[in-house]
């Protein structure tokens, strides 16, 4: 009856607790917040576009999150980044860490510009979000390694990755590389920008860990067929 | 028959393993001497439907000029019979033909022909895949792409509504059926959803749908109140783990927020709460126009934002239109958000952490 419609639409707990479940009934669907979406008139949409928008007008919406708004400033990348870098659930301190880490970028990279003669000035990326999204593409490995075992040995077999694990990857050897190989005395943010500069122009400590992974997938290109998936 | 004469020879040079069109390349000196005349076997007798052959062996430029010569020679010959080019005719066409060209050939497919190039070349389909290799078309690889797709024309938009519930049909039928039953009838009429041609079917199958109400219309949206000097203002409330905040909305047009008597930005001494006050007022694009007025108790600083900006959506609502209000749910920003701590459970450490395992 009417009763089970509403039903879906209270918080919920499964009946039978899984691992990953959420206090939202899977009726409800993930919520939009970027603003020009809803700007686009009527005409302008794609047939997959309605049926979205037609689907949406009859589900319940999740709420959106803490980090989550519908300023400009807000990227969903950077806010996985500062996630990452939290430690015991401080946000504050790992959002100071990027904030800092950003201006630094983005001083030397004007510093460099004012120094630079006239013809090379306008190839010198200053906008620290840039140079960010790009040292990140440029540390995500394209194939992965995975152990699988076979006739009682484990080899190391090449697989493709998802986006979402490239991403992962390319975070985690960034954070951990500014955290292990560093001198006492610097701090994270000072560490973190050159690490990421060092990335944006394919040098330095990640970029290497991203290509050792490749060379391995290519030495070990001979295992490829014991993926069954 | 000329024409089985015609299949004959193309077979018996088809066993020779040559194409009767380009000759020039072959090498082996045997079959250079089989082929010395010149036999112009049409590809229509080897197979029925030369379309769907292959990509095109006629690109569109070829076409294009083909349809060209055959127009101006047409006009030639209307010119070369002395009557009308404008008013020239296939059946004219066909006749002068005739007369200038006699051929005392029995088969009609053998004598000279002049005619538009759509009815002489075959109808071809354009390349079907790209410049990586990737074919256009999902059914591509089925072989016969256009046949399958009409096969599995779909119903009409299916999103928007549900199939009627068990206590529904019961209704509908007069009669008690069991939850087997119902699971039963389900399956099947999905099964007929999934079946080629099931649009014919509609009228039947929207028989035991109902719509979904559209979800923007369970808002309540309180009217506007105008309080002596005129100025209208709004109240909400709302709630986040065990923060509760209540906000008053002015239309006053100074954009200035007080929280429990203080300035929000030394309330909220950290950015991401106060971006998360200012959400819907940006979403909506109405920054400076409220003055707010709020009051929160309970919680952590992240838990209050979350509160006062439901607490501010639902406070705003009486000041837009109804469109406005479905984008905003649209956003998450009116639902109250349901997550709360886990609780502990027993023979746990905590509500995820397990004691220490050991092994004896």
């Amino acid at each position: 009856m009417a009763a089970s419609l509403t039903g879906l639409l209270k918080p919920w707990t499964p009946r039978v607790l899984l691992v990953r479940w959420s206090r939202y009934n899977p009726y409800y669907l993930e919520p939009g917040p970027r603003k020009e979406v809803y700007h686009i008139p009527e005409t302008e949409l794609t047939p997959e576009q309605k049926e979205e928008r037609e689907l949406k007008s009859v589900r319940p919406i999740k709420a959106a999150t803490n980090s989550v708004t519908s300023s400009v400033f807000n990227d969903p990348v950077l806010s996985k980044f500062v996630n990452m870098m939290m430690k015991d659930g401080d946000k504050i301190i790992a959002k100071g860490i990027i904030t800092q880490t950003l201006e630094n970028m983005k001083r030397k990279q004007v510093e460099k510009y004012h120094k630079a003669p006239e013809g090379k000035k306008a190839e010198i990326e200053c906008n620290p979000y840039a140079i960010f999204h790009q040292a990140l593409e440029n540390c995500k490995p394209v194939i992965g390694l995975t152990s699988i075992q076979k006739g009682g040995k484990f080899y190391q077999v090449p697989i493709p990755l998802t986006d979402n694990r490239r991403r992962f990857l390319a975070m985690k050897w960034m954070i951990t590389e500014c955290r292990d190989n560093k001198h006492r005395r610097t701090l994270m943010y000072e560490k973190l920008s050159q690490e990421l500069l060092a990335a944006f122009s394919k040098e330095g400590n990640v970029v290497k860990r991203k290509h050792e992974l490749h060379k391995m997938a290519e030495s070990n290109r001979a295992y490829a067929h014991y993926r069954w998936w | 028959m000329a024409a089985s004469g015609g299949r004959t020879v193309g077979s018996f040079l088809w066993k020779c393993g040559n194409c009767c069109f380009n000759f020039n390349t072959v090498s082996s000196n045997l079959t250079r001497q089989v082929l010395s005349r010149q036999l112009c076997v049409s590809a229509v007798l080897h197979r029925k439907n030369l379309a769907a052959a292959g990509p095109e062996k006629f690109s569109e430029e070829f076409i294009k000029k083909q349809v060209e010569e055959f127009n101006i020679g047409k006009r030639h010959l209307a010119n070369m019979m002395g009557e009308d080019p404008e008013t020239f005719t296939q059946g004219d066409i066909n006749r002068s033909i005739a007369y200038l060209f006699p051929s005392g050939l029995f088969d009609k497919k053998a004598k000279p022909l002049m005619k538009h190039p759509d009815e002489v070349f075959p109808k071809q389909r354009a390349v079907q895949w790209g410049a990586d290799g990737r074919p256009f078309h999902f059914l591509f690889y089925t072989g016969k792409q256009s046949y399958y797709s009409l096969m599995h024309v779909s119903t009409g938009s299916l999103v928007g509504s549900r199939w009627l519930l068990k206590e529904e049909l019961e209704e509908l039928l007069v009669e008690t059926i069991s939850e087997h039953d119902y699971a039963r009838f389900i399956q099947l009429m999905e099964r007929l959803l999934s079946l080629p041609y099931c649009s014919v079917e509609e009228d039947f199958v929207q028989r035991y749908r109902r719509q979904l109400e559209i979800q923007s219309s369970k808002q309540q949206v309180q009217p506007l109140q105008y309080d002596q000097h005129g100025v209208a203002y709004s109240t909400g409330d709302g709630r986040r783990k065990t923060a509760t905040g209540t906000v008053l909305l002015r239309d006053s047009g100074s954009g200035s927020i007080s929280i429990n008597g203080t300035n929000y930005v030394h309330y909220f001494p950290v950015l991401q709460d106060r971006e998360q006050l200012m959400f819907p007022l940006h979403f909506m694009g109405v920054l400076g126009r409220f003055d707010m007025q709020c009051s929160v108790s309970g919680g952590g600083h992240s838990s209050q934002a979350g509160a006062l900006r439901l607490a501010i959506s639902r406070a705003m609502l009486s000041f837009l239109s109804e469109g406005q209000v479905e984008t905003m749910r649209q956003a998450g920003l009116l639902t109250p958000d349901p997550r709360i701590k886990e609780r502990k459970k027993p023979g746990q450490e905590g509500a995820r952490r397990k004691f220490t395992w050991k092994k004896r």
